[in-house]
């Protein structure tokens, strides 16, 4: 599995050519809320007087997404903004504060930031839990499960990824990890039931 | 046999036919994507900025001078040469973007050019990992 990352801290990661020319720098990342994927990422130049660019870089063309800096071909892989921006919502005006719901009815708390990974597939959320009598901490992971659901408004989850909740990253690497055997395990046997429940 | 930019600077430039000295070495210009000296860039002649010397008449570099085959003065102009960008001392990163330290210093054939080793303060890398030296760093196949 992937190193996992706080989408937040892919902010002002800088954009570097296989050239080894700095290009761009992060500003925020888009997601695909259904698809659970990283869009792309708007940019802002590099340097104290630079402000956004009419530029962005779709998941396509990264070549890699790394701890130091997210890797490309070369400046010609950047694209309009509208490639990114129209077919997903920015991480700051879309999933990020918004209410956490289990598909059984229960409040699980707030969106704080959105966990990545290395293959822009998005892992889980950082959440600021609301009612901890179970978890010490107020601020806890949760993976994201094949029947998520988001809107501006909420974000709904599977009940069952509750109980794989983790308190810091690298423990929740690992329940990233048996949670999505369960649900492998489970997707086999229970296609039929994911149908009823249809709605 | 091999050499190290650290030892390649500052030594003088000397032609083999005529015996003149053009220069001293001040740097040494990578072409990363063939990993290996494309320039030499001189200093210490009359004229201004940094001459280059290409490395298809440089003859050998050698302990205590860089032999040159026999050239016109006017050829160490620097009209054609591509922009230098300094190894030494440059981040390293990996293709897969995650950083690899600083160049410390790099050895190279002294009669071919191909660059044989990247020392970084993390250790040495096979110089045909090398496929990028840019403004923000050089860049490594991390495989």
């Amino acid at each position: 599995m992937n190193t996992l990352v706080l989408a937040s801290e892919l902010t002002k990661r800088p954009v570097v050519t296989l050239e080894g020319e700095a290009v761009a720098q992060i500003k925020d990342t888009v997601f695909d809320g259904p698809a659970g994927q990283i869009t792309g990422f708007t940019l802002n130049g590099r340097g104290l007087l630079s402000g956004p660019l009419k530029q962005s870089l779709p998941w396509p063309a990264v070549h890699a997404l790394g701890r130091h800096a997210v890797m490309i071909l070369g400046r010609e892989v950047l694209a309009e903004p509208a490639a990114v921006v129209a077919s997903g919502e920015a991480a700051g005006g879309g999933v990020l504060g918004v209410r956490v719901l289990t598909d059984e009815g229960t409040d699980a708390g707030t969106v704080l930031d959105v966990v990545v990974e290395a293959d822009g597939r998005v892992a889980g959320f950082q959440v600021a839990a609301i009612e901890p009598p179970e978890h010490r901490r107020r601020t806890v992971f949760i993976p994201r499960g094949e029947g998520v659901a988001v809107s501006g408004q909420a974000l709904v989850i599977p009940a069952e990824a509750c109980r794989f909740v983790a308190d810091d990253l690298p423990s929740f690497t690992a329940q990233v990890e048996i949670f999505r055997t369960r649900q492998a395990a489970r997707g086999t046997g229970a296609g039929q039931e994911g149908r009823e429940r249809t709605w | 046999m091999v050499m190290l930019f650290s030892q390649a600077r500052g030594l003088p430039v000397v032609t083999a036919g005529e015996a003149a000295e053009l220069g001293t070495v001040d740097a040494l210009t990578i072409d990363a994507s063939a990993q290996c000296i494309s320039h030499v860039r001189l200093s210490g002649t009359r004229a201004k900025g940094h001459p280059v010397l290409a490395w298809n008449l440089v003859r050998t570099v050698g302990q205590d001078a860089v032999i040159a085959h026999s050239t016109p003065a006017a050829e160490t102009t620097p009209t054609q040469a591509p922009v230098h960008r300094e190894a030494l001392g440059s981040r390293v990163l990996t293709d897969l973007g995650d950083e690899h330290g600083a160049v410390k210093d790099i050895a190279f054939d002294p009669t071919t050019g191909h660059i044989r080793t990247i020392y970084t303060t993390l250790g040495p890398i096979p110089g045909p990992r090398l496929i990028g030296l840019g403004d923000y760093a050089l860049v490594v196949r991390a495989h």
